[in-house]
């Protein structure tokens, strides 16, 4: 995920990928030197607590914000040099960016005509997103979820190859969240790429192949997400302390949970005959999958930060 | 066809919120009270002379000014909202060469400055028309001569909604880009007049009063610009600003 060495483009017409990337606003560096790919056929989930730079980034991504330097490109190509760019890249980025007295329907009809699409595609669009009988309703009367599933339709009018989403899961009930995460699983099966950034982490485990995950601007861990979800052991020890200790001397990595430690690093099988040969009475040894959550607190250093509606605030000049 | 494309889709911004049928209101009242004043107006002196004649009329219809004023204010708000609304992410996603983007916007407020220019100038003539019968004189400007007023009025709205949509890319906020389009056409004009009284004639609201065919003693001016000069002066009071709005946006993050 992390390798940047081939050349632009190699991974494919349609990956995205960020190498080197740097924003700066006045003294706040909001993204450091960050560099990943997202492949097609793939669900790239983009992770990091509030204000850690992916919304930046996705900006950049798309044109819409410069960067001091490094560079996104799509299919090796900058966004603006795409030659039909929203046929190529759809883009959920802001929940609010709609007039509030436009109705729904004349939102997607301006899109349409400025990317040169059918009218027709929108009523289908509006039927598939479930706003079809609210289509004409004027925006500022919907609710935060029917203005996220109308932003949804929004990037998928030109039936692009990329989507690049910031937090859509916002504002949208379980069925509505059932129903997105079906949508770009069965895109990402279709050769897409899919880039989705979420503060709900327990919706990356259900939706994510591979996860980006950000801190402070930084990349701290990049990779598939099976991998990252490494399984772990659970061990329950008569001498937990001695045990932790011969473990983490052997290598491991232990986190102490009361009596309990979950160890990462290690077969089950050599803990438990270290263990044995160390002569420790073992009352339990099992599998234990760490969560998502569990392993993002760990790779950010901090407890997950968020508002209280789930927006992300980011620095901005 | 990316021209014709972005176009068709700022025209669709500008007729899908209540913003025309606002500005058409201020029209209609605008119209209404050239009618009462035609009707219950009189002179210092009691009398209508005001009136009297084809060029009193003629420049009680010319709206060229006020369109340039009333396009003015449509033009900044029909672009400072884009910003504050986020409905410009689209735009941008739609056309990332920025200055398409923008020229397309500023093509649709010159048509739509343009429309409220040739509405209220219809509208202000029907009703001075409609009005006059119920005094002693009748409507005497030539067909040629309303024609002229209509289609100052035009230029003038396209001009001035042109100008405020200049201001609107560069403050990116409705209340400042309003504000900017009132200091521009209304506070800003007396006070260069009275730095160089030569500027007299080359003010917005002079030049939209030469571009109707006014007569300078019925304008109450003591010297007018040519109907060419004042087209040319009033486009580059409309150009400077929308170009310095394009140059403006075109690496500005969009927040």
């Amino acid at each position: 995920m992390t390798e940047t060495e081939a050349e632009p483009g190699g991974y494919g017409p349609f990956a995205i990928e960020v190498e080197h990337l740097t924003k700066r606003y006045g003294e706040h560096t909001v993204v450091s030197d960050l560099s990943f790919v997202a492949r097609p056929g793939r669900v790239t989930g983009f992770l990091g607590p509030n204000g850690s730079g992916k919304s930046t980034t996705m900006k950049i991504m798309l044109d819409l914000a410069s960067s001091e330097s490094g560079r996104a490109t799509i299919g090796g190509r900058r966004y603006r040099d795409l030659p039909d760019p929203t046929a190529i890249v759809g883009a959920l980025l802001e929940s609010n960016a709609f007039h509030p007295g436009r109705s729904g329907r004349n939102h997607m009809r301006i899109l349409a005509d400025a990317d040169g699409i059918d009218l027709d595609r929108v009523d289908e669009l509006l039927e598939l997103v479930g706003l079809g009988e609210a289509a004409d309703r004027r925006v500022g009367a919907y609710s935060l979820g029917m203005r996220q599933r109308l932003g949804f339709a929004g990037a998928l009018l030109g039936d692009p190859p990329v989507l690049v989403l910031d937090e859509p899961a916002n504002g949208l009930d379980p069925e509505g969240i059932h129903e997105m995460r079906d949508l770009l699983r069965a895109r990402a099966a279709g050769g897409n790429t899919v880039l989705v950034s979420s503060h709900l982490l327990s919706e990356m485990e259900l939706l994510a192949d591979d996860l980006v995950v950000l801190n402070k601007g930084r990349l701290v861990m990049a990779g598939p997400l099976a991998e990252l979800q490494e399984l772990a052991t659970l061990v329950r020890a008569s001498a937990s302390a001695r045990l932790q200790e011969l473990l983490e001397a052997e290598g491991a990595a232990v986190e102490r949970e009361g009596e309990e430690l979950v160890v990462r690093g290690m077969p089950i099988t050599e803990i438990g005959e270290r263990a044995f040969d160390a002569g420790i009475v073992l009352h339990e040894l099992s599998p234990h999958a760490g969560s998502l959550e569990e392993r993002f607190l760990h790779w950010t250093g901090s407890p997950e930060r968020r508002d209280e509606d789930g927006t992300e605030e980011e620095v901005q000049p | 066809m990316i021209w014709t494309r972005l176009v068709r889709a700022e025209l669709r911004k500008l007729t899908t919120t209540n913003m025309p049928w606002a500005f058409l209101a201020v029209l209609v009242v605008i119209s209404a009270i050239n009618a009462i004043a035609v009707v219950w107006g009189t002179d210092f002196d009691g009398t209508k002379t005001f009136i009297s004649t084809a060029a009193d009329q003629q420049s009680l219809i010319a709206f060229a000014s006020n369109a340039t004023l009333i396009a003015g204010l449509f033009g900044a708000i029909a672009v400072a909202r884009e910003y504050g609304h986020g409905t410009v992410i689209p735009t941008f996603l739609s056309s990332p060469r920025r200055h398409q983007a923008v020229l397309a916007q500023l093509v649709a407020v010159a048509i739509g400055g343009a429309v409220l220019g040739l509405v209220g100038a219809t509208l202000t003539t029907l009703a001075v028309a409609l009005a006059l019968p119920t005094t002693e004189f009748g409507f005497m400007v030539p067909a040629a001569d309303v024609g002229r007023v209509v289609a100052a009025a035009s230029f003038a709205g396209a001009a001035g909604a042109v100008l405020g949509a200049g201001i609107g890319a560069i403050v990116r906020n409705t209340g400042g880009a309003v504000t900017g389009a009132v200091l521009t056409l209304i506070i800003a004009p007396p006070l260069i007049v009275q730095l160089i009284s030569d500027a007299s004639s080359w003010v917005p609201s002079a030049l939209a009063v030469a571009l109707s065919g006014v007569e300078p003693e019925a304008a109450g001016v003591e010297s007018q610009a040519s109907s060419l000069a004042a087209i040319l002066v009033l486009a580059a009071w409309a150009l400077v600003p929308a170009v310095i709005g394009l140059l403006s946006v075109q690496r500005r993050d969009v927040v």
